[in-house]
């Protein structure tokens, strides 16, 4: 296939290629349609912007509210104490929007272009990742309220870093798009994937250390050893220490534990491309 | 792509099919749900699980060749389109494209209808592969042969349905191909539209080095086919002139609806007994 899509000379059927070869077709496909993947990008924004009038305003309140929320469930009702609870509950909030919503919009995103798979022949992994980059707004706009709660109420948490930030969110995005292209993929056969996604990621939030730090589930976790398990291999530990050490305790993120979850996040990424592509070719029958 | 080919098409041929085969799986439908698959699994599992849309299917199409896919509803006529465009990976056989392939499968596939005329095109031309500096050069043309004036600008939801289809009719034939698809699109619009559209193909078909043309116009067949082929129930049943392969379509058909009265008219009988 040329670089422009435009096929000279394409053989279909075959033997089936290699894991690799698979793994690398889904890569080139989607650095080859990166247009296409700008102008979807584009479409979903628009629509996404112009469907409310205060469509760009609600991204800003959302978690804003959100955060309202779990300060009145966790601090007044449960009466937990934790300094500056609503930083430190909107450090989780941000991230984790930003996760939540990329999978949801991602999982429908393949059955969405339903007509056009069955009648044109484009490299359908563009449509996962288009709807994980567009998610990027999503988060960037979340940083807007949270300059300005941070300016406004905890200006002594401001610190350099804050700079930090891009390069956590650009460890998610890389375990976010392998996570969206699969069960993009999976939604196609089976329809109902969002349903369960939805109470999947409910469940994967609480037992996160999203609402509450690591340290207090101490306890929890020398009682029942599983528990640590399980905390120690959710990539969303490692995630939201991380934007909690920028945001609110101001202090470097763990690296190292960041690294390791870049290694891994590329690994999920890579065996869900292949998942992507060992489904890709029965889409246009299902559909 | 092409390295897995055994041995690559000579010159002057446009598309090299080789025992086409194309298996649809039942257990996988439009509707199916987890929870579906797990009362599945709780049933017995009964009827066939799979079958051929196609089986079989080879022939080529040379340089200067126009080939129309004639049968009955149901004969697998728009999957073997959908695998010449490589929509559809064949279960079985291998299909082999020399050029620039275009399908008009697409009369209007894809389009947003939040996004503006022009907006929609340029998204179209990025789906089929087009470089987007070629498709703004191709701009103007798409826009005045779909002929909508100032709504060009407007988003697609304000479209009457007669606007849509004219502008998906420009963007499917703005490209120029070496292999075109042609499926049934060709009753678009007004009058005054379809002259202009019929026109257009002709031209294509003009241009293009290979055609594979799937219509029910048996007009079409004679008028602009040199070779034809007959599918039933996804098998080759007849493949030659034009002429010919009409000729055993319509006695098929003839006969088809010969036995459905026959049948028929032994149920009445049997009412009446």
């Amino acid at each position: 296939m040329t670089s422009s899509g435009l096929v000279l000379r394409a053989t279909y059927g075959g033997p089936r290629p290699s894991a690799l070869t698979l793994v690398r077709q889904g890569l080139e496909e989607t650095w080859s349609r990166r247009r296409l993947t700008r102008y979807l990008v584009g479409a979903d924004l628009h629509k996404k912007g112009a469907d409310t009038l205060l469509g760009n305003v609600w991204w800003i309140l959302d978690p804003l509210l959100q955060m309202v929320v779990y300060v009145i469930l966790v601090s007044l009702l449960l009466g937990r104490t934790t300094e500056d609870y609503p930083l430190f509950v909107f450090a989780a909030i941000l991230p984790w929007k930003w996760f939540s919503s990329a999978v949801n919009d991602a999982i429908l995103s393949v059955v969405a272009r339903e007509r056009i798979i069955k009648q044109v022949h484009f490299p359908k992994i563009v449509l996962p990742v288009a709807a994980t980059m567009s998610g990027i707004a999503n988060f960037a706009f979340g940083l807007i309220p949270l300059v300005a709660l941070m300016v406004l109420f905890y200006s002594d948490r401001l610190s350099v870093f804050l700079l930090t930030l891009p390069i956590i969110a650009a460890v998610q995005l890389v375990f976010t798009l392998g996570v969206a292209i699969l069960l993009s993929a999976v939604n196609v056969f089976y329809r109902d994937v969002g349903n369960v996604a939805r109470h999947i990621l409910r469940l994967w939030f609480y037992l996160s250390p999203g609402l509450y730090s690591v340290e207090q589930v101490t306890k929890l976790v020398e009682k029942y050893p599983a528990a640590g398990v399980v905390y120690g291999l959710n990539p969303f530990t490692v995630i939201f220490e991380a934007y909690r050490a920028a945001i609110y305790d101001g202090k470097l993120p763990n690296f190292v534990g960041l690294a390791v979850l870049l290694g891994g996040s590329f690994l999920v990424l890579f065996a869900c491309i292949y998942g992507f592509k060992r489904l890709e070719p029965a889409f246009a029958k299902v559909l | 792509m092409g390295r897995a080919a055994a041995q690559p098409a000579g010159d002057g041929i446009a598309i090299d099919a080789h025992g086409i085969g194309v298996q649809y799986s039942l257990r996988f439908t439009k509707k199916t749900t987890v929870r579906q698959s797990f009362a599945e699994l709780a049933r017995k599992r009964e009827g066939p699980t799979s079958f051929w849309a196609l089986r079989d299917v080879s022939f080529r199409v040379s340089h200067g060749e126009s080939l129309a896919v004639i049968g009955p509803n149901g004969a697998g006529k728009s999957t073997l389109l959908q695998v010449l465009a490589g929509i559809i990976e064949p279960s079985e056989g291998r299909v082999e494209m020399v050029g620039k392939v275009s399908s008009l499968l697409t009369l209007g596939a894809g389009f947003d209808v939040d996004l503006t005329g022009v907006d929609n095109i340029l998204l179209a031309g990025a789906f089929m592969g087009i470089p987007d500096r070629e498709m703004r050069a191709r701009l103007p043309d798409v826009v005045e042969f779909a002929d909508i004036g100032p709504f060009i600008d407007a988003p697609l939801k304000t479209y009457s349905s007669g606007m849509r289809a004219r502008l998906g009719f420009s963007i499917a034939t703005s490209i120029e191909p070496d292999v075109l698809l042609v499926d049934e699109v060709l009753a678009t619009g007004d009058q005054a539209f379809r002259e202009k559209s019929r026109l257009r193909i002709e031209e294509l078909i003009g241009a293009a080095k290979g055609i594979v043309l799937v219509t029910h116009d048996m007009h079409w067949v004679t008028t602009f086919c040199n070779r034809a082929m007959l599918l039933e129930r996804g098998h080759v049943v007849a493949e030659g002139e034009p002429a010919d392969v009409v000729k055993i379509h319509e006695d098929h058909m003839e006969q088809a609806r010969l036995d459905k009265e026959a049948e028929a008219a032994k149920h009445r009988l049997q009412g009446v007994m």
